[in-house]
């Protein structure tokens, strides 16, 4: 078992060993193939398909196996690299260590929102984007978009969501008014509740962030990493709540066949919400 | 890698929810694929022989032709039905109507999705949604910057 550090404590050797990994799997074409497989698996709720990633129940359990699968082949590259995480509650700034020159790098320019410092910038040479949303071959952020000013959640936008003791709620889908799940996936619901947590956290950073092919930053791994531990936050704070639905749902019951019950194997993987519960068999939070 | 690929074991066997759900998901997810072929055109106006029309989801025509920040942004919203659907009209309410969604941003396509509440998302804005296609279009070029839209978006498959 490892250990997922917060990034703030990083040393610098462990931070250039953590981008040397991610340039590897980048230069093999494996970085690619995640950002890929994140993409095929964005299914919406009006799709009539299975739906693991997102809008959905299993939004925790599946970005948990799809992080582990990415921490696995950094580790095959390095296995003293382990994937930190990002608490965005606490490091809420631009100017915040995360996104120095030895690690992440900095915002995009004004303009073509590329990103030009750190070893992410095109012009470095090791981070050319493939199969992005734009034309452009290189990383874009546009940090708190100016032309429509978005904020990171602190932490009472957190403490909200982790106060829920109810893991999910019916329709199980991006209108789920209460339930954990819901409110740390941040779907905002006319009406009821502007973007939040998580899909705030996306906006936040714009740019290549905010589209389809989100892992093409690689702080999308530090931003789930954090999603990850607020969801073993929320377990303790709730032990005796269990994930939902438990069971599948019955047969008259629209999202049957697009969500997956506690016991339901999930693509691409075939593992089962209830496979991931305890992630003390992989990793640890320190 | 297929995301219905790895369902066995998983949900299956269910039987089908009410027709009415099956044809809206259905169509909606053709239509937004670009995949659909058998679809028609049909006029809001035209006669909905459940009385459902008005449902909470149901999207009104919608049509654009704007410069936004000086970009070109267009769009559409067709309603359409399955062609030969009409004879399930007395099946489970009602026949249902979705849109044909078709928006472009300086002559380029930019796939549009909807949300369960009848929103618009896109592939440059994946973590909100909007009300109408025109407002979906206009956030997209504010999130774009000085960019083009890809010309070939893998994001429908």
């Amino acid at each position: 078992m490892h250990s997922r550090k917060n990034q703030r404590d990083l040393t610098r050797t462990e931070k250039k060993r953590l981008v040397d990994a991610i340039l590897e799997l980048k230069r093999s074409g494996r970085y690619d193939d995640f950002v890929t497989l994140h993409r095929q698996y964005y299914v919406t709720d009006t799709e009539r398909r299975p739906r693991p990633a997102h809008m959905t129940p299993s939004f925790f359990p599946w970005h948990r196996r799809y992080l582990l699968e990415f921490e696995k082949a950094l580790r095959a590259v390095d296995p003293r690299v382990t994937l930190p995480y990002w608490d965005w509650t606490r490091d809420d700034t631009a100017s915040a260590s995360l996104w120095a020159e030895d690690f992440l790098g900095g915002n995009g320019r004004p303009g073509d929102r590329q990103v030009m410092t750190g070893p992410f910038a095109y012009r470095r040479g090791n981070w050319r984007i493939r199969a992005g949303v734009t034309d452009d071959p290189f990383l874009r952020r546009d940090f708190g978009r100016p032309s429509a000013p978005v904020t990171l959640p602190g932490a009472a936008d957190v403490d909200r969501a982790l106060k829920d003791p109810v893991y999910d709620a019916e329709p199980w889908n991006s209108v789920s008014t209460t339930g954990f799940r819901n409110r740390i996936e941040g779907w905002g619901i006319r009406g009821a509740r502007g973007v939040a947590n998580h899909n705030r956290v996306h906006r936040w950073i714009g740019g290549s962030m905010a589209g389809a092919a989100s892992p093409d930053d690689p702080v999308f791994w530090l931003h789930h990493a954090f999603i990850d531990l607020l969801w073993t936050r929320w377990q303790k704070a709730h032990p005796r709540s269990p994930y939902l639905p438990a069971r599948a749902l019955p047969a008259h019951d629209p999202q049957r066949d697009r969500i997956f019950a506690s016991d339901q194997p999930m693509p691409p993987w075939d593992v089962a919400p209830s496979q991931l519960m305890d992630h003390t068999r992989f990793y640890r939070y320190v | 890698m297929n995301p219905t690929d790895g369902t066995r074991g998983g949900p299956g066997g269910a039987p089908r929810p009410a027709r009415r759900a099956v044809l809206r998901t259905v169509f909606t997810a053709a239509v937004v694929a670009g995949t659909g072929g058998a679809l028609a055109p049909v006029l809001l106006e035209s006669p909905d022989p459940g009385g459902r029309t008005q449902e909470r989801d149901a999207v009104g025509p919608e049509r654009f032709s704007e410069f936004y920040k000086g970009r070109e942004i267009r769009g559409t919203a067709t309603p359409v039905v399955p062609a030969g659907a009409q004879s399930h009209a007395g099946e489970a309410g009602a026949v249902a109507m979705t849109p044909g969604i078709d928006v472009s941003v300086d002559g380029r396509a930019l796939h549009v999705m909807r949300r369960a509440d009848g929103s618009y998302i896109s592939t440059v804005n994946h973590y909100e949604s909007f009300p109408t296609l025109v407002e979906t279009a206009r956030a997209a070029v504010d999130e774009l910057g000085t960019a083009q839209l890809s010309a070939v978006s893998p994001h429908t498959i």
